[in-house]
């Protein structure tokens, strides 16, 4: 797809950004406003009530930024196909191209973020060492997972429209199941498996190795991570051949 | 002679929602063990061939299928049944409001326009935005605003000039002329007649009969996914006009 299309992917990335902050004062800056707002919260209320919990301005801003990436492109994909609707009615493009450029511009949103919030974590204590490179693949591995889960919540959300409120109402919800502010360990024992089989927790755990603890993805988490991500990639795949041709009369 | 695109017992079918079942909760209470999709046959059998330089009006009431007639042969709605041949590149769809974004300015409208329809190099680019801000005759001013604050006239200007300009082997056209001013709509009549002069394909949907007869050459009238004339346009226009 690239080449003979990457003009095309290039404009409608920046019709996206366009769309996204145009119309706001402040635009781009939103984007590192959200995270802020959100680590303040968490600093004044939260980081007396964890103790245990070594640097924990560190630790709560390292999820943050990757959960925020994670919960905007994915509501973002979510409707992709129904916001697109005028151009897939006219354009004979491959469909999958709109949700490559919803995520493409994301993904830049977020990139240019990571940039100032690296700042802070440097002043927060994070170590400037080579186990940063393995940011990289982290990223990567797990935007190939937000892609992936976006086009299932897409593709289904254009039969039923109920999948897109569904998935607003349970955002929030696993903001929460997530160790974003807390860590896996304060949870009673009996309750840890919700935790476990979230997704989002082995993500976590892989790119707090990298940030906050400044060392190579461990290779458990990292190894649960390829599992999931190989997992939502063939499911979305399956889900979007079967029903791209019935989008054009139901979007 | 040659065809340039080739219909051959082509039958479109929609995926659609039974009526009600919009939601989850309604496909496990009402229909949980029925598909809850139906399918709904939107083009019958259709057999087609269009030669290179005609120029085709396509008639039909409100619903007979003719845009999804459209977007069958510019590949956008897979059939069925049967095959569509085509042997130039598939154009895009030129219908109102196709691809403009509200939100947007004209001028950025018209570079994602460019950038959805094809590959250029970065000269012509500049070239055919020039052309097309002139063909559009907006003012530099109403191209920067967002096209959310356009009439609809003026939306129909910006759609059909960034289609127009470029010279397309298959010109497809979705009722877009009934919207300008009277100095406009013939300033397209010009150069419809201009581009098919050049030995371009014109494809025409209308529900101006007379619109038909002055384009085209050759007339289509569709009735309830069928064909029901498929001669010249004089004869597709009588036919359509007997409908009602």
């Amino acid at each position: 797809m690239p080449g003979k299309r990457s003009y095309t992917i290039y404009f409608l990335i920046y019709k996206n950004l366009q769309l996204k902050y145009k119309h706001s004062a402040l635009g781009f800056v939103w984007s590192l406003l959200h995270p802020f707002l959100y680590l303040l919260i968490f600093l004044i209320i939260f980081s007396t009530a964890f103790p245990q919990i070594k640097n924990y301005p560190l630790y709560v801003l390292c999820g943050m930024v990757f959960w925020i990436y994670f919960s905007g492109a994915t509501t973002q994909l979510c409707n992709v196909f129904i916001k697109n609707t005028h151009l897939i009615k006219s354009f004979n493009l491959p469909k999958i191209i709109y949700p490559f450029t919803e995520l493409g511009s994301e993904f830049l949103s977020f990139l240019l973020a990571l940039i100032p919030f690296m700042g802070i974590m440097f002043f927060m204590g994070m170590d400037f060492t080579w186990n940063l490179l393995y940011l990289f693949p982290v990223v990567l591995l797990f935007s190939v997972f937000v892609f992936s889960l976006g086009l299932i919540l897409g593709s289904l959300n254009v039969f039923f429209r109920d999948i897109g409120i569904l998935w607003n109402t349970i955002n929030p919800a696993l903001f929460y199941l997530s160790p974003i502010a807390y860590s896996y360990e304060i949870i009673p024992d009996k309750y840890r498996f919700i935790v476990k089989y979230n997704p989002l927790y082995h993500f976590l755990e892989i790119v707090r190795d990298v940030l906050y603890v400044g060392q190579a993805p461990s290779l458990h988490y990292l190894n649960n991570c390829l599992i999931i991500t190989t997992i939502t990639t063939v499911l979305a795949f399956f889900i979007y051949r079967k029903t791209k041709n019935g989008f054009i009369s139901n979007i | 002679m040659d065809y340039v695109v080739k219909l051959k017992n082509v039958t479109v079918s929609y995926l659609q929602n039974r009526k009600g079942v919009h939601s989850v909760k309604d496909f496990i209470l009402k229909a949980s063990f029925i598909n809850p999709f139906q399918k709904n046959r939107v083009l019958h059998n259709i057999d087609l061939e269009i030669y290179k330089g005609d120029a085709v009006g396509i008639l039909g009431p409100n619903g007979s299928g003719k845009s999804t007639l459209m977007r069958t042969i510019a590949g956008i709605v897979k059939p069925e049944k049967g095959w569509v041949y085509s042997r130039v590149p598939v154009s895009p769809l030129l219908a109102l409001g196709a691809g403009i974004e509200l939100e947007l300015s004209g001028n950025e409208n018209i570079s994602i326009s460019l950038a959805l329809t094809g590959n250029y190099s970065k000269d012509t680019r500049k070239e055919m935005i020039e052309k097309i801000t002139d063909f559009a005759e907006l003012t530099k001013e109403q191209l920067r605003m967002p096209a959310k604050m356009y009439s609809t006239g003026m939306l129909a200007r910006l759609a059909f000039s960034s289609v127009m300009t470029a010279q397309p082997e298959l010109l497809m056209i979705d009722e877009v002329l009934a919207v300008g001013d009277k100095g406009f709509q013939k300033k397209c009549m010009n150069r419809i007649h201009e581009i098919l002069d050049n030995g371009a394909t014109l494809l025409f949907v209308s529900h101006s009969p007379n619109e038909v007869k002055e384009i085209c050459k050759r007339g289509i009238c569709l009735k309830d996914g069928r064909m029901i004339c498929n001669s010249t346009s004089d004869e597709a226009a009588d036919v359509y006009m007997k409908l009602f």
